[in-house]
């Protein structure tokens, strides 16, 4: 009995030790010697491109290793943010978005690394997105854009002219009909188009495209004219209802990857998802192609002119309690993440990387990536707006026009009511604060 | 004479020692509770107080989050949908699952299978009962949907995707959900009912509503009163649900208290303004579970 009591005693005070003892981890303070850096990222086995950067990174410089720590993509920011307050976060972590830069960086998480950003060429997309008081608190390394893509098998079978680089909105939203009737009228059950259930869809081809348009005014009229084009194509039937996306979780590579629509707006990230999916057989294998965003006036369209689109930058940022020599090591892999080679590695694997002119021909050497001009033209040339505007306030805006789109595109709320309602939300929820 | 205090003291002993022991054997549930759970909620009432980012100090602001929930039109959102799920998901659940225990608690051939048959929904994936109902909502395309239209129904609701029948159309799913694990707790209520209670109340000439009024409705009553506390404080906290079948939409329809907290905490990061909110639910099951044990104590006296 003495001895089952002092066991159990035992037990407990191990148990309060190992509770209690959890924090404090170890500081290398070796000066010299071999160096270990850790990174953060998301679904490693379906995200090669952190073991891109780490893996040519050490080849570069043999004594610094970059060890990855994996976390939930759709979780990322949360468990970030958890990670960084509980002072257990990585040396290097990305900025998936610009969701929450605002919230890392006004929360003194992130280091300055202004000395790097002064050293980087002109042609690296998506840095003035990190800059705030003149200092620049990330460098991206990947800078995607939203395009168009298109079935050309389905172009041709419904006898449409394919895209060339002048559409309009309103362009497409009349070949997305006249390819939804001739299709049918072919025996094929394919649609003109398909919108994905994101918000982003609408509103922030709106907000890049519109002049003067911003989310921190507080004035949401700039999205009326893109409701009514995607309400009318629903409506028509030339792309699937947002209510019956998303009640039957529609997703957008299934959509266009088994030619279910002849037309998808999507990002350049999917490019690398749809050549893999040709070659594993989860989507169909038909030729396609992409082309500039659609635009909102003529004046931006045609190969001479810049595409307006959209697209936040993905970064890389250190976390400002690391030691003084692990911060110098970061900022070497910060710089290499968004130099040349670096970039060349991306393209490598169907990434589009920051400076992705650079890179062009590289990326389209890949097996299953379109050659045509317009696709090349495309990837290269666009004036690629951020997705979220970093401020105070575009997380609580953001979520407020998510209520918008879901309203307006079920149907639930006509668009002006449903702006009217959005802008004295923001008024008096998100702006007053 | 001195064997007295001896024995006093050995008892004494005994004593500490059973304490001691007995302690041990809830040190490993209560550390996990006290760490995760009181330290937690006795933090979340100090923050309710503060403007908290997580990052850097929370600052004491007084009473500015509570009167920041007056003027803000989406927690008032929140707040009536709650009410609204609670008000119809309680009833709805607490019949259902009654008239369900009734009707498996009789002998009956093959009655274990259609008791496990009404406990499966609700060891089932609360993710994978959202997809599936969501697909079966389907406005367009769904069999609920199809089923109504070939009645005769011209224009059935858009259910998940209306304004107006998505909260019946979670409220529908949260009741088929539960009914199965409360059907239980109502089914081990009516064993304790004694069979003579029955018998006496048919040679008196009951008839089976008076039986079910007379007998088994006063002798469950111990039974009702803990379901229904259970039941509120679930439809008060309701998330999970919500969270996979609408995420509150379309627009606010659905947005109910736990997770406007979830928003304005974990995607807006205004720690000190959800814990504050958090409060206010906290306070709102307090309330009713109180009034609930009073209405409780009066009836049983």
């Amino acid at each position: 009995m003495k001895r089952s009591i002092a066991a159990v005693l035992g037990a407990a005070t191990a148990l309060s030790l190992v509770l209690s003892g959890c924090g404090g981890g170890g500081d290398d303070a070796d000066e010299t010697g071999p160096l270990t850096l850790s990174l953060a990222g998301w679904s490693l086995s379906t995200t090669p491109e952190f073991k891109t950067l780490a893996d040519g990174f050490h080849t570069a410089n043999p004594d610094i290793t970059v060890e990855l720590k994996e976390y939930d993509a759709t979780n990322y920011d949360t468990q970030m943010i958890a990670d960084l307050a509980a002072g257990k976060a990585p040396d290097v972590y990305v900025q998936k978005n610009l969701k929450n830069f605002y919230t890392y960086q006004d929360g003194k998480q992130l280091l300055d690394v202004s000395d790097i950003a002064g050293s980087l060429g002109a042609n690296v997309g998506g840095l003035s997105a990190y800059q705030v008081d003149g200092k620049t608190w990330a460098i991206p390394y990947r800078q995607d854009s939203w395009v168009l893509y298109y079935n050309k098998a389905l172009f041709d079978k419904a006898g449409v002219k394919q895209p060339d680089g002048s559409w309009t909105w309103d362009d497409y939203a009349a070949a997305a009909k006249e390819l939804t009737t001739k299709l049918k009228g072919a025996g094929d059950k394919a649609l003109g188009t398909y919108q994905h259930t994101w918000q982003s869809t609408v509103q922030s081809f709106a907000l890049a495209q519109t002049a003067g348009a911003s989310l921190e005014s507080g004035d949401f009229s700039y999205l009326k004219p893109y409701y009514e084009r995607s309400l009318d194509l629903q409506n028509a039937g030339a792309q699937v209802k947002l209510g019956d996306a998303t009640t039957n979780s529609l997703t957008y590579q299934a959509q266009f990857g088994k030619q279910q629509s002849a037309m998808l707006v999507m990002g350049s990230w999917y490019m690398a998802t749809l050549r893999s999916q040709q070659t594993s057989g989860d989507a169909d294998k038909f030729e396609w192609g992409i082309a500039p965003a659609p635009q909102q006036t003529k004046a931006t369209t045609g190969t001479a002119a810049v595409p307006v689109t959209f697209a936040d930058p993905t970064g890389l940022g250190i976390n400002p309690k690391v030691s003084d020599r692990k911060a110098e090591a970061a900022k070497k892999f910060l710089a290499y993440a968004a130099g040349v080679d670096a970039a060349k590695s991306l393209a490598g694997i169907g990434i589009t990387p920051a400076d992705s002119a650079a890179v062009t021909d590289t990326f389209f050497q890949l097996d299953g990536i379109p050659q045509d001009d317009l696709s090349k033209f495309a990837f290269a040339t666009h004036d690629t707006k951020p997705e979220n505007p970093v401020g105070k306030y575009t997380a609580g805006l953001q979520n407020v026009l998510n209520d918008l789109h879901t309203a307006v595109l079920s149907g639930a709320t006509p668009i002006d009511q449903a702006i009217t309602e959005a802008q004295d939300r923001a008024k008096n929820e998100v702006l007053s604060k | 004479m001195t064997t007295m205090p001896v024995a006093r003291r050995r008892r004494g002993r005994v004593m500490v020692r059973n304490t001691v022991v007995g302690l041990s054997f809830l040190l490993p549930n209560f550390t996990g509770f006290l760490l995760l759970t009181l330290v937690p909620v006795i933090l979340l009432f100090y923050y309710a107080f503060t403007d908290w980012s997580v990052f850097g100090g929370a600052e004491w602001s007084g009473l500015d989050n509570f009167e920041r929930m007056l003027g803000d039109s989406s927690f008032w959102t929140a707040l009536t949908n709650t009410l609204y799920y609670a008000a119809f998901h309680i009833p709805l659940t607490l019949a259902v699952s009654l008239g369900l225990a009734m009707l498996l608690n009789r002998r009956l051939r093959g009655v274990a299978f259609f008791r496990t048959v009404a406990f499966f929904p609700y060891i089932t994936s609360i993710v994978a009962i959202a997809q599936v109902w969501n697909m079966l909502f389907s406005p367009t395309y769904g069999p609920i949907n199809e089923l109504l239209r070939f009645v005769g129904v011209e224009n059935p609701p858009g259910w998940t995707t209306s304004a107006d029948a998505s909260m019946p159309a979670v409220i529908l799913v949260g009741t088929w959900r539960d009914m199965g694990y409360y059907m239980l707790l109502f089914l081990a209520g009516l064993q304790t009912i004694p069979g003579q209670l029955y018998e006496a109340a048919k040679v008196d000439g009951a008839n089976a509503w008076q039986r079910f009024r007379a007998v088994t409705l006063p002798g469950l009553r111990p039974t009702t009163f803990f379901i229904t506390v259970l039941l509120t404080i679930g439809s008060f906290k309701v998330f999970d649900l919500i969270l996979v079948m609408t995420d509150g939409g379309p627009g606010q329809s659905t947005l109910v208290l736990s997770q406007y907290i979830y928003k304005k905490g974990f995607e807006e990061n205004e720690f000190g303004y959800a814990s504050a909110v958090s409060i206010v639910l906290f306070a709102i099951c307090f309330l009713v579970t109180i009034v609930q044990f009073l209405v409780n104590k009066r009836r049983s006296e």
